[in-house]
């Protein structure tokens, strides 16, 4: 009937209509390797449509959609190189930074949202995720991370980034998928702090693996404590397996799950090669519903001598590496063996305030000194009786511009008249400005004499570290000061015994470099204002900033700079932030408070000729782990190696 | 004899006592510990917070007074054979050491035999053919190998290697053989990489051998007895090899003893720059962060070593010469 046959074609309508949405919704399906997907089939490993949240996070790709296959190479000292690792295959936060390290973007967090005093962040994780070992993961691992961070047996002291001046954070679970952190006052760098390195803390903490480890949640944990050598209580075990990432501990434990794209193997140290192996629950894939990372496996050969690595990369045994070979010095031999390695260059934006700077000890413990390297005038002199450009010719082969400590010209707060205030070498200034402020006396050898009447003697500490070599800097220096009647002695000593001594604030003077010359400024400005545990050049003001109580207290125009940086830290509008950090920065470049020297434009890395989608040029800081999180969507063209 | 053997292994036992205690001591002088070189390695990063540092330094017990540390070391030595725990590589010390110590062994004998035969048929001909030209050719090799730098040879030889013959140089064996277990290919490989470090460290080694062998034989063979096996018609070769020789190999034999030591320790700049699995790069490395364990266990095995080739030696020379009689 008309009737039937009306309903009949609207029913066989509705029908073909559902029919298409469902094979649309399985032509929708995710891709996955190779190697999974022969696991997947004969029932090892869940299917993809298992193993990824219900919504994966796309990860957009920098240059074009890869392939799967592949060793990524490397090579890793014997010790003390875990970030070696830590920067290629983890810092997987809540958060990350954009590629070009312009803005926050969601990471592990679907979505986030602050309230508008900057007070609260609320967080939503993506359902379904898994850690590599297949089991869940949910807001449960972030409140054992939170229950283990305030227990005062395994916590002892806490990080900074999550304790405000009120006291430490407070994380509340709203449901399985959305916490809650929220502060006793405005902390408007958070996002920030969360999405560099250190913000890994809050998702490093798999409950269903540590929870045996922990005394609270096993009964029977002595058993385990009896088994391993190297622990004698329930807290030494657990710190042994739960160790925090950016220390060996973490990398010598290969049973801890994580959420990285690739999970080690075997334990660092423990062989002649790391392997790490592509994780088949990684809850990230590309525009095109490929599972991610492309790449099968990155390894690590273990050497030595960071010279060994530039042998292995004329021979072509190294894919992708910056770290230790990245210098101007190995520019040429690097060059020359490009065609036998088969790899090409890339920029890295390996860039500080200052490469070179020199720092006083403006809380120097003798009197005489003290009062000296506080005038201004004095430091005024130092920076105008140093030769930049012949140390940059000399040391650094013409690579380099001459500087004072301030943000480098690719910063978006850049200014020109931070950077060049006071470094025209000019020794008669300098001659003129010492004269000025009472260290006109000479003694027979032509050094001028302090207020005292014995000679005025700086003693500078140098250490040869990350290969810019300091000790010929300081030669240089010496020479400049000699020729204006500065005593400078140089003393050579090993990294750890200078920073040993520098942070008890026993030194005259050192020789490091200075971080905050880009967008790091805003978390790490320990050359512009002295916070953080690492001002070595005011450390009793740094402690006198963080407990008023402790330290010394410092002189009006210091209180001004804390103060500066309070504003950059209490507001959550970027906008402000950066007003009130270009106010911090032109009140602290005024002062000189260490003189910069120079400033590079950057080092640079080899990456093999097939090797795709690595950042060119790579942003690179302390706190920010590059290369990682991008490393996931690198790959070879080719699905393998070049041979 | 007997009763030689068992006073000496009875004086060995004190004298490695004590051994261990100026080493535990000596590694502990420097200021600080492996805490302190790990927070200034972290430093740059952020640091290494007073939360882990703490609980790092109850973990390895490096609060404590340095007797209760060097007792409970070196009772784990005596009665569990236990040599303690790395800090750095968080791995009992055992685990690591053996391995290694097993190719520092293998290339230092291999060195030993090298430079044995290389300086005594060169000594003794040098001695035979006093003041011809190869004598003097022999002695100036001889010497530009000793007064060359280990490292500086062995980074010529590693570049020639790789850039002539396209060598991979840097370990023991290719990277393609890595992990892979032990076949014809992979030895074949082994050969082809261990001959540099042996020349290197041997050509040092064989210099003063060459010169000590040259001395002594020439003292031997203007001696009557010579002129007597001469003039009775033996031949050169045989009265050379079968008397003023044996004589001669004297102080090679007394040698013995700290000649393994000393290629160990030698062998560290090598094998750092030539990235060999020794023991060397393992102790410079211990000893630059004070991980005070893994060091000390190497440096006591190392001398336990000394001690032992020494009474292995005061043996052979026994042996060999029938004038030295235990009195």
């Amino acid at each position: 009937m008309r009737m039937h046959s009306r309903t009949m074609r609207r029913l066989a309508g509705s029908v073909a209509t559902l029919c298409l949405i469902a094979t649309g919704a399985v032509a929708q399906g995710y891709a996955e390797a190779p190697m999974l997907a022969e696991k997947a089939s004969s029932g090892e490993l869940p299917p993809i449509e298992e193993r990824l949240p219900t919504e994966p996070m796309v990860l957009e790709t920098l240059d074009s959609i890869g392939e799967y296959g592949g060793t990524l190479r490397r090579a890793i000292l014997g010790g003390g190189d875990q970030h070696n690792m830590v920067r290629l295959i983890s810092n997987e936060n809540l958060l990350r930074w954009s590629p070009d390290w312009s803005e926050v973007l969601p990471n592990i967090a679907e979505s986030y949202e602050v309230s508008d005093d900057a007070t609260t962040f609320t967080f939503r994780v993506r359902e379904g995720m898994r850690w590599s070992d297949g089991a869940p993961f949910g807001v449960d691992d972030i409140m054992f991370w939170y229950e283990v961070f305030l227990d005062e047996r395994l916590t002892p002291s806490k990080h900074p980034n999550y304790v405000g001046a009120s006291g430490p954070v407070e994380v509340t679970k709203i449901d399985d998928a959305t916490v809650e952190f929220r502060f006793g006052e405005a902390n408007g760098l958070f996002l920030q702090n969360l999405a560099y390195g250190f913000g890994y803390y809050v998702v490093n903490y798999p409950r269903h693996y540590l929870s045996q480890f922990h005394a609270d949640h096993n009964a029977d944990v002595q058993a385990l404590v009896d088994a391993e050598p190297a622990a004698s209580d329930w807290v030494q075990l657990f710190n042994l397996k739960a160790g925090p990432m950016h220390t060996p501990l973490f990398w010598q434990n290969a049973d801890r799950p994580t959420l990285h794209p690739w999970h080690i193997v075997e334990g660092y140290g423990a062989t002649q090669r790391m392997v790490a192996e592509r994780n088949p629950y990684y809850w990230k894939v590309d525009s095109e519903g490929n599972q991610l990372p492309y790449i099968d496996r990155v390894t690590w050969d273990q050497v030595e001598d960071p010279e060994a690595i530039l042998l292995k990369a004329f021979n072509g045994e190294i894919d992708y590496m910056a770290r230790h070979i990245g210098r101007p010095a190995n520019l040429a031999a690097l060059t020359d063996n490009q065609e036998r390695g088969q790899y090409g260059f890339y920029g890295v934006g390996d860039i500080g305030s200052t490469q070179a700077g020199l720092m006083l000890n403006l809380n120097n413990p003798d009197p005489v000194k003290n009062e000296i390297v506080n005038n201004f005038d004095f430091r005024r002199a130092l920076s105008h009786a140093v030769d930049r450009q012949e140390i940059i010719d000399l040391v650094y082969l013409g690579v380099g511009h001459p500087v004072q400590t301030a943000p480098h010209p690719s910063a978006p707060f850049y200014k020109e008249e931070w950077a060049t205030q006071h470094t025209e070498f000019d020794p008669d200034l300098a001659n003129e400005l010492l004269d000025g402020i009472g260290l006109d006396q000479r003694d027979d050898d032509g050094y001028r004499l302090g207020p005292d009447g014995e000679r005025f003697t700086l003693i500078f500490l140098v250490a040869d570290v990350f290969g810019f070599q300091y000790p010929d800097v300081m030669e240089l220096v010496a020479g400049y000061a000699e020729d204006v009647g500065l005593d400078v002695q140089i003393r050579a000593s090993d990294r750890s015994r200078l920073q040993e001594i520098a942070s008890a604030g026993e030194h005259d003077a050192y020789i490091w470099n200075c971080g905050g010359g880009l967008s790091d400024a805003y978390t790490n400005p320990y050359c512009y204002v002295p916070t953080g545990d690492a001002v070595y050049w005011a450390p009793k003001w740094a402690a006198w900033g963080v407990d008023p109580a402790t330290g010394e207290e410092p002189p009006e125009q210091i209180k001004e700079l804390f103060a500066a940086y309070d504003a950059v830290t209490q507001t959550a509008d970027p906008q402000e932030q950066r007003a009130a950090l270009e106010t911090l920065i032109d009140k602290a470049t005024g002062q000189l408070l260490t003189i910069g020297l120079m400033q590079s434009d950057g080092a640079f890395g080899i990456a093999r000729n097939n090797l795709r989608n690595y950042p060119d040029p790579m942003p690179i800081a302390g706190q920010l782990w590059t290369p990682a999180p991008y490393t996931a969507q690198y790959y070879f063209e080719g699905g393998a190696n070049l041979d | 004899m007997l009763g030689f053997v068992s006073r000496r292994v009875m004086t060995m036992v004190p004298t490695i006592f004590l051994v261990s205690i100026v080493t535990f001591l000596i590694i502990q002088l420097p200021p600080g510990d492996y805490l302190d070189t790990l927070a200034a390695e972290l430093s740059e990063t952020g640091g290494l917070d007073e939360g882990t540092r703490r609980a790092l330094e109850a973990q390895y017990g490096l609060g404590q007074p340095i007797w209760v540390q060097y007792w409970k070391w070196i009772t784990g030595i005596a009665l569990a054979g236990d040599f303690g725990i790395s800090f750095e590589k968080n791995l009992p010390v055992n685990d690591l050491i053996w391995d290694r110590l097993g190719w520092t062994f293998a290339i230092s004998l291999l060195t030993l035999l090298f430079i044995w035969m290389v300086a005594l048929p060169i000594g003794i001909y040098s001695a035979v053919r006093k003041y011809s030209m190869g004598d003097y050719v022999a002695t100036f090799f001889g010497f530009v190998g000793l007064a060359v730098p280990n490292f500086l040879l062995a980074l010529v030889m590693m570049y020639v290697a790789f850039k002539y013959f396209g060598q991979s140089v840097g370990g023991l064996v290719s990277p393609e053989f890595i992990g892979e277990p032990w076949g014809r290919a992979k030895i074949v490989d082994l050969l082809a990489h261990i001959w540099m470090p042996i020349v290197v460290v041997g050509t040092s080694g064989a210099a003063a051998l060459i010169r000590i062998m040259r001395a002594n034989l020439l003292d031997e063979l203007y001696r009557p007895y010579v002129v007597t096996a001469r003039a009775k018609g033996m031949s050169e070769f045989q009265l050379l090899m079968r008397y003023p020789v044996r004589v001669a190999l004297n102080p090679f034999i007394s040698t013995i003893g700290w000649i393994l030591p000393s290629l160990v320790s030698g062998e560290i700049i090598v094998a750092v720059v030539m990235n060999l699995p020794t023991t060397g790069p393992l102790l410079l490395r211990a000893l630059l962060v004070q991980d005070m364990y893994l060091a000390g266990s190497l440096i006591f095995l190392v001398s336990i070593l000394t001690v032992i080739g020494t009474l292995i030696s005061d043996l052979l020379l026994a042996w060999i010469d029938p004038r030295i009689r235990y009195q």
